[in-house]
């Protein structure tokens, strides 16, 4: 194994940045909910090197002198939600050629880009990033942090899977298909050379005609090395399937390949094929969708999370680039509208896509022994009116709403406008207002 | 016809006539409401409350002690939350908004886009089935003076059944919409279908101008007079909006814009309400000054991460607190924001703006309920309104909340979800 191989499976299986915090810090909340246990009121989470090491009651839990406290006790924590498939905060998410597997999303990230602050914004601790649905075979993603001032400093894992698109550009949906089929045919055909070389080095040594200390030293072509990964599964895919049209192509592709699809909204006609997928699922960022009926007119309104749901399939959501979709909330209100129950549209941002990225152990739910990735909010998560007022990112506190300048230049002339009635109101007061 | 068929023929029609008759029934019946939360619109919310339906109408409303009629049938509400049925004071409709946007001429004060309503439209269906039962329509956004809008209901097979009031507005639309596109006559003849003005900013408030001058004159006039020949429809109608019979409606988004509708409003002497209004923070005073009422479109665009702004307008989040607390009043609505939200979710995001929940329930049923001049009618659940209402499942403006059912003049005209 070279070097640079050794490298990636390093970066696999460790979670690379190392713990910030040497200090004690402890959050004291009104709820917390843990996502995979009970919720707990009144409760203390005493973090220890950006991990957590106590969660329980108030009345059980004594904070040393020596940490760091940050009181929440009229708020809620819960762990920072967790993508599984984004296209965000890259320079250039979509490489005009269509077959680039060699490419990561590693040289296109951009640390000062407005995304990942408003990711802090919305509390979200843990980015996938692949490139955009717009390439056939793309190139591999990365789990970051939205928080660093280097790509170095917000990797989480790299190579964490090569993302394959069926998405139609200008041709139609079956040149789309014929299109992978051949790409990935080329890269078996590849493998089949490159192995029937070796085998024949090896067989000419044997007979003699190679001297027995030489070694084989052709290397797998660089632009080659990570699309062979994905047919030998040793690196996973990321499918993005735009809809029910390619829904049957994407499970024949994931019976010789280890897959992880990324479903578009346009699923309804795909019904009794759901039940077929074994795994979890990403949902794109629209669940909701009205078709209408070409004959009646009529027109009927579908939830994608709730086609998933009653086909017993686990999902992931995912956030919009901007408008409402871009807000976890509404997110967990769409699913809920759709009747889905809180539970199942929290973990949809929390456990799900953190076991589809292999990060349960670390993120996605707060317990003992995890990172300390924690949001705390001015109140329930499904409420329009609660705001992120602080995240925790391995202990260290990274964002809080009363520091944010683009929250202060959104409500500054409202603030103004207030002042005669109320001089001293605080933010929460104006903007998080109940119901 | 044989014997045995004439009488299924006739046990057919008297089927018929028993469910007419049970549906005459269901009509003139009278239905209670029960052990609902009730946010009657322009007050606060009743809990526990009560609302007695009959004939269309809502003829009582009360505590749980409210005496019912006898006979009644009651529909218990428990954990259900009752609002009036919301109006959206600016929805477009018709899928091709080529429909709404007349080209033969830019200024076309005399069209009426109740001819091109196509009750079949989807997108009534839409908004009614997230609580919506009343809807102000105008033409689209294209011309300078697209013409007049009216007040439907969201229900029914007939525009004219379904019409409450013809002629509620006149639009006016300033900034680039009105000349995006248009091409100055390049060796071509003047009057060439393909040769449309205006091409800036000026050509469409000097279109405006033109139109006004025009409606002035001819009030300098004695109509009918021998020898004078009668204003064109066009003016006649912009007579009436200088006069003060209908309401002009100026579509502006932009702060230059939104002070160039003030000033054109002034110079002419007419009251107009604002539409879209996306920077009307930064007009604030103005607005208050000029007791200009404003429609704010789609406050969910003012997204905090980036700006949703159209025509050189910069919407933020606070847009809807300032206006509160100047004083301004405005309605909230779902405007030319393709993307809009279904109107509750618009007052949603205000909500998390920073307004006020009842505040922003009521930009979307009372207040624009005044400012169409039908308050009388709809906008609120007391006795001898319309009984338009919607039963949620929750509090509206939770993201999660789910208009059960919708009922216009008390007959239910939703769809199950």
């Amino acid at each position: 194994m070279n070097h640079s191989l050794l490298r990636i499976a390093i970066a696999c299986t460790t979670i690379a940045a190392p713990a910030l915090s040497q200090d004690l810090v402890a959050i004291k909340a009104k709820t917390i909910h843990t996502i995979t246990g009970p919720s707990i009121e009144d409760g203390v989470i005493l973090l220890q090197n950006g991990r957590i090491q106590t969660i329980g009651k108030a009345a059980d839990v004594t904070i040393p002198w020596s940490a760091k406290v940050i009181d929440a006790s009229d708020k809620v924590v819960m762990p920072t939600y967790v993508l599984a498939h984004s296209n965000g905060g890259m320079r250039g998410a979509n490489e005009s050629m269509q077959n680039v597997p060699w490419l990561s999303v590693a040289d296109a990230i951009d640390p000062a880009s407005s995304y990942f602050e408003e990711m802090l914004r919305n509390g979200v601790g843990t980015i996938h990033v692949l490139p955009g649905n717009n390439t056939l075979m793309a190139g591999s993603g990365m789990v970051v942090r939205p928080f660093g001032r280097t790509v170095e400093d917000m990797t989480v894992a790299d190579n964490t899977g090569m993302k394959l698109s069926l998405l139609t550009g200008n041709g139609s949906r079956l040149q789309k298909i014929r299109e992978m089929r051949r790409a990935i045919a080329a890269v078996r055909e590849y493998l089949a050379d490159y192995e029937r070389e070796k085998a024949e080095f090896e067989k000419e040594q044997a007979a003699g005609a190679i001297p027995a200390d030489k070694k084989w030293e052709k290397e797998i072509d660089r632009k080659q090395k990570a699309a062979v990964e994905l047919i030998e599964k040793k690196m996973k895919g990321w499918l993005y399937v735009p809809s029910f049209a390619e829904l049957d192509e994407a499970l024949r592709m994931s019976k010789d390949l280890d897959l992880n699809m990324v479903l578009g909204a346009n699923l309804d006609e795909a019904m009794p094929l759901l039940a077929k997928l074994k795994q979890p699922v990403v949902l794109d960022s629209t669940i909701e969708y009205f078709e209408t009926d070409p004959e009646t007119r009529k027109e009927e309104q579908h939830c994608s999370a709730r086609m998933l749901a009653d086909a017993g399939v686990p999902f992931a959501l995912s956030l919009g680039a901007g408008g409402p979709t871009s807000y976890p909330w509404w997110q967990i209100g769409t699913c809920m509208r759709n009747g889905l129950s809180k539970q199942q549209a929290l973990e949809a941002l929390t456990m799900v896509p953190a076991k589809m990225l292999g990060l349960d152990d670390q993120v996605g739910s707060l317990a003992v022994g995890k990172l300390g990735n924690i949001q705390i909010l001015s109140g329930d998560p499904t409420s329009a009116t609660s705001w992120v007022d602080t995240v925790v990112l391995e202990g260290e506190v990274v964002y809080e709403r009363s520091k944010d300048p683009r929250l202060k230049y959104l409500f500054e002339a409202a603030e103004k406008a207030a002042e005669p009635q109320a001089p001293k109101a605080s933010d929460n007061s104006k903007k998080g207002e109940g119901q | 016809m044989t014997p045995l068929l004439r009488t299924a023929a006739l046990l057919r029609t008297a089927t018929l006539t028993l469910a007419l008759g049970a549906l005459a029934a269901a009509q003139d019946g009278v239905t209670a409401y029960t052990n609902a939360t009730i946010l009657p619109g322009g007050k606060p919310a009743m809990s526990n409350a009560t609302m007695v339906v009959s004939g269309g109408k809502v003829i009582a409303l009360g505590g749980a002690d409210l005496k019912l009629p006898d006979g009644a049938n009651v529909v218990d509400c428990k954990g259900k939350t009752i609002t009036p049925g919301l109006i959206d004071a600016s929805f477009q409709s018709g899928n091709n908004t080529q429909d709404l946007n007349e080209q033969s001429d830019e200024v076309t004060p005399n069209l009426r886009v109740l001819d091109s309503i196509d009750p079949e439209d989807p997108r009534f269906a839409r908004a009614r089935n997230a609580g919506v039962t009343t809807v102000h329509v105008m033409p689209g956004t294209r011309n300078v003076i697209g013409g007049l809008g009216c007040v439907l209901k969201t229900h029914g097979t007939d525009p004219k059944a379904m019409v409450i009031k013809e002629d509620a507005s006149m639009r006016i639309v300033m900034g680039s919409e009105p000349s995006s596109g248009n091409r100055a006559i390049r060796g071509g003849r003047v009057n060439s279908m393909y040769y449309r003005r205006p091409t800036t900013r000026m050509g469409v408030i000097w279109e405006v101008r033109r139109a006004f001058y025009d409606a002035k004159e001819a009030m300098t006039k004695t109509q009918g007079a021998p020898g004078d020949a009668p204003a064109s429809p066009g003016t006649q109608v912009l007579m009436e909006v200088l006069q003060g019979k209908v309401t002009a409606v100026t579509t502006a988004r932009s702060e230059q814009d939104l002070r160039t509708a003030l000033r054109i409003a002034d110079e002419f002497g007419y009251q107009t309400v604002i539409d879209e209004a996306q920077d009307a923070y930064m007009v604030a005073d103005e607005l208050a000054g000029k007791k200009a009422v404003v429609m704010l479109g789609s406050p969910s665009a003012e997204g905090v991460g980036g700006s949703a702004g159209r025509d050189g307008a910069a919407p933020r989040a606070g847009t809807v607190a300032v206006l509160a607390a100047k004083g301004i009043t405005f309605v909230i609505t779902t405007g030319t924001n393709p993307a809009a939200l279904p109107l509750i979710n618009e007052a949603m995001f205000a909500v998390r703006n920073g307004l006020g929940p009842q505040q922003a329930l009521d930009a979307v049923t009372i207040e624009p309920a005044k400012l169409l001049g039908l308050s009388d009618r709809i906008g609120s659940l007391a006795p001898g309104k319309d009984a338009d209402f919607v039963i949620w499942s929750q509090h509206p403006l939770d993201p999660a909340a789910v208009a059960e059912s919708v009922l216009i003049n008390g007959q239910s005209v939703s769809q199950p979800r």
